[in-house]
């Protein structure tokens, strides 16, 4: 076997108790200890012990399941930026719509939670299909997902590189601060809204967090410009996740993610406790509540087992090629991650698969990828703003 | 002449509250001229260890509050960007969640505006802040109307400037429903918060399910900064503390409170039922004389020659930035009559005219160059002294009833709580007028607030439609 030149890419989702809809109630948790600072702490805690590449946190702004407090939640940003003070080496990647929600606040949010979190920081780009939560924003619902999330995501890249790394020059001699000309409008104009900028927050510390989205989520650029660095693939068996990661990852496609590296979403049950993997699921199915609004069996890849055979799955799907990691949805966290941490990444480390984040790396740097030019910075031709002003596009309605 | 007058010490008020404790909170700037960058003691203003360590600094000191500002355009001067002032900030409650992993006792209080914020969300946010801190944050509650900052969201500048306050209430109203939704034993069902007319700009009605339980706290803190008489109505009617800007003169202050004591009993509250924390500056040394010669000196390191240029050419409306600082004002009118949002909200609609006329009268009388009264304008501000000076007024001011706390600016980052917590907290707690200990662990407990406004009458039901709710639902 050979070892990929990046280690192989293990995120682990750490939202609640865990990705299946019933966690909540098998596990027992109550609402309070669900969205309480010491169990967030201590489970992405136990993530980066884990050597956990990154962790994501799932997120909506309505519940799960309406009127339930089992459903309790907090809002994602925030709980990255908690525990940004609490590890040191694993990636932190809340999960934030970019379907209703002002792109400004998403920029400075997601730039800031870098800054704390010291160039740790990622982004989940997620699409909202439910139309309760127009209601919500009082909104009318969005008719095209995809074009909104580009317009989104495109706004906010070039919002983090409105301010170049240098702007901050403290010129005593001429009693400037900032350097006007290394701050820029970044006069964005979508299908939906406009922006002028600069963000209120400088360029965070990797320039570009690490922008993660299930692939097709996000259409292309119009200026030929990658979007999404890490796309999330899935599919029902081996065979097909693979294809969809190819076909994430393939160059000439066209797609926004025709250039990112292809992560497969992996929902795990493992044997646990004396009780086997098959045994759990149909527990945990027969406790779902009807009607949540789940990503649960939307489309991952699952594996239902025991500690073994995962790591034979992974080990197979490293070796592949096709596949730069995985997303780990735990059925129950305090069941599934302590059995994966003490019985399945062991094993890949050994065996020199993965590696665990070093303390203080950036994420881009554990990921392997570079720390991209500033699109306004005149030393480098990115081709960005010329694409930009060359794609004009209709005035926003807002 | 440019040595500033201490107002503090000189007038005397009767003691009403002979047993008050002074409380401080400390205003983490950001963005303004405030701020010393020019000295070699002053560090970066975003990275997290300048937070750290002014935050730590302050609980240390027992502080009750560590507050952040928001402004949601970089501020221009006449088209670009303004290049003078310290600027760029991290958004307030994603920093503050990271202070809260880092603390344990002090107040976390986020500035943001109800005008571009959308109230489900923020609401989340904010309870989000306040669960993972313990029943440690505050919303220091802010409006705008202006159209400029609206070019940078979705909604543009839709809101009339008569409408900045109802839109507030309306947000508040939701913020509310939001944060009543979870019953109290968290086993019945969480309610469903829907607010009519919640969304200025459409007919459309705010519905929405809740995902945040309450802390420890109940709701977070409610401040507001507001200072017209609009803005101390919203302040009687919502808030639980006021960031004044009545911090100089305690003639002034004590006016102040009293209004808003009348306006907060008028409201159907109890007359301390809001806190009032004046936004001030504190300048020690050990002796008067080195005390005064320190904030002759950090005024002047505050208004360099191309700030005070630029200071009073937005006021004249042109660029002034080839006058002589150290010469007379223009002899001109200003060319414009009132001033935008540009360069911040304390300057907004500023009538331009009127206040030239005054700096003309004051820098004739005084024969004062265009730095030196920038300078003094900016001296009005603040306690000078030595430590027990200092501590003497303060108290003075807390027990005449003026004021509850301060909300105090460091005039340098990261170092300059220092000399307040070191010298100043000693002092008070000398003459018996500070917390030797935090007491409570929330926010709440140590601004000696009451339950939240909706809770004290529905007696901690969960009820949330805000048709029972008239005071906080917008009129139509």
């Amino acid at each position: 076997m050979t070892t990929p030149p990046t280690p192989f890419v293990v995120g682990l989702d750490v939202d609640g108790a865990g990705t299946h809809p019933a966690a909540t109630t098998v596990a027992g948790i109550s609402p309070a200890d669900l969205v309480s600072a010491a169990r967030l702490a201590r489970t992405v805690r136990r993530a980066e012990n884990a050597g956990v590449t990154f962790a994501t946190f799932a997120d909506a702004l309505l519940p799960a399941v309406a009127g339930s407090p089992g459903s309790a939640r907090l809002d994602a940003v925030t709980r990255a930026a908690f525990v940004s003070r609490t590890t040191t080496a694993i990636g932190l990647v809340p999960q934030v719509p970019t379907t209703y929600p002002e792109p400004f606040h998403v920029a400075a949010q997601l730039a800031s939670l870098d800054i704390a979190a010291a160039g740790r920081g990622g982004w989940l780009a997620a699409t909202t299909r439910t139309p309760e939560t127009a209601a919500a924003y009082g909104r009318e619902p969005a008719d095209d997902l995809a074009r909104e999330a580009r317009d989104v995501v495109q706004v906010v890249r070039d919002l983090w590189d409105s301010w170049e790394d240098d702007a901050v020059i403290r010129d005593v001699a001429t009693g400037r601060y900032v350097d006007r000309d290394r701050l820029h409008h970044v006069d964005f104009v979508g299908e939906t809204f406009s922006v002028k900028g600069p963000l209120i927050t400088p360029r965070p510390p990797q320039g570009q967090l690490v922008v993660l989205a299930a692939a097709g989520d996000v259409a292309p650029s119009v200026r030929d410009e990658p979007l999404v660095d890490v796309a999330l693939v899935g599919g029902p068996d081996v065979a097909s996740a693979r294809a969809a990661a190819r076909a994430a990852a393939a160059p000439a496609s066209g797609a926004a993610d025709s250039a990112a590296r292809a992560v497969v979403d992996l929902e795990v049950v493992l044997d646990a406790d004396g009780r086997p993997a098959g045994a759990r699921l149909a527990e945990l199915d027969a406790a779902a509540p009807a009607g949540a609004r789940t990503d649960w069996g939307a489309g991952a890849l699952r594996y239902a087992g025991d500690a073994p055979g995962l790591a034979a799955l992974l080990g197979e799907l490293a070796a592949s090629g096709d596949v730069a990691g995985v997303r780990l949805l735990p059925a129950v966290l305090d069941v599934d991650l302590p059995a994966l941490a003490r019985d399945v990444l062991p094993a890949l480390r050994a065996a020199r698969l993965t590696a665990a984040p070093r303390a203080g790396a950036t994420l881009r740097e554990t990921l392997g990828l570079p720390r991209p030019a500033n699109r306004y910075d005149t030393r480098y031709d990115t081709g960005h703003r010329e694409a930009r002003h060359a794609a004009p596009r209709a005035a926003a309605t807002a | 002449m440019t040595t500033p007058t201490t107002p503090p010490h000189a007038p005397a008020a009767p003691i009403v509250r002979p047993h008050a404790q002074v409380h401080f909170g400390v205003f983490f700037q950001g963005v303004n001229h405030t701020t010393i960058w020019s000295d070699p003691e002053s560090g970066s203003q975003t990275d997290l260890a300048s937070f750290e360590r002014v935050v730590r600094t302050a609980e240390r000191g027992l502080f009750d509050a560590f507050f952040l500002g928001e402004g949601l355009r970089l501020r221009e001067t006449r088209g670009r960007i303004h290049d003078l002032d310290v600027v760029g900030r991290p958004d307030a409650i994603t920093q503050l969640a990271a202070l809260a992993a880092i603390t344990q006792r002090i107040g976390l209080v986020a500035t943001q505006n109800t005008t571009y914020h959308d109230p489900a969300e923020l609401a989340r946010r904010l309870a989000s802040l306040d669960v993972l801190s313990g029943g440690r944050a505050a919303w220091n509650v802010v409006t705008t109307d202006n159209a400029w900052t609206g070019e940078n969201f979705r909604r543009g500048g839709y809101l009339d400037h008569t409408d900045r306050y109802e839109r507030a209430a309306a947000v508040l109203a939701v913020a509310r429903g939001v944060w009543d939704a979870f019953p109290d034993d968290l086993a019945g069902d969480v309610a469903r918060v829907s607010v009519p007319g919640a969304d200025l700009r459409t007919p459309r009605d705010l519905a929405l399910d809740v995902s945040t339980p309450r802390s420890p706290q109940g709701h977070p803190v409610i401040f507001q900064a507001g200072d017209s008489p609009q803005g101390r109505d919203f302040a009687a009617a919502h808030a639980d503390v006021i960031f004044s800007r009545h911090g100089a003169v305690l003639a002034d202050a004590l006016e102040f409170a009293a209004d808003v004591r009348r306006r907060v009993v008028a409201a159907g509250r109890p007359g301390d039922d809001v806190k009032i924390f004046p936004g001030t500056a504190i300048v020690v040394g050990d002796t008067p004389a080195e005390a005064e010669e320190k904030a002759r000196w950090v005024r002047r390191a505050q208004v360099t020659p191309a700030t005070a240029l630029s200071i009073v050419g937005n006021i004249w409306g042109e660029d002034l930035s080839s006058y002589d600082p150290d010469g007379p004002l223009p002899a001109h009118d200003p060319v414009v009559a009132e001033l935008g949002g540009e360069r911040g909200s304390a300057t907004t609609g500023a009538r331009t005219h009127e206040v030239a006329r005054q700096w003309r009268a004051l820098a004739e009388a005084e024969n004062l160059s265009i730095r030196e009264l920038v300078v003094r304008n900016a001296g009005e501000r603040g306690f000078t002294g030595t430590p027990g000076a200092v501590a003497d007024a303060l108290t003075r001011w807390v027990r005449a009833g003026a004021v509850d706390g301060f909300n105090l600016s460091p005039w340098i980052v990261p170092s300059g709580l220092d000399d307040v917590v070191e010298k100043v907290v000693p002092a008070l707690q000398e003459r018996g007028a500070y917390p030797t200990a935090y007491e409570g662990t929330t926010l709440r407990e140590h601004l000696g607030l009451r339950e939240p406004l909706t809770r004290r009458a529905r007696g901690r039901s969960a009820a949330v439609d805000a048709d029972s709710e008239p005071t906080l639902v917008p009129t139509p």
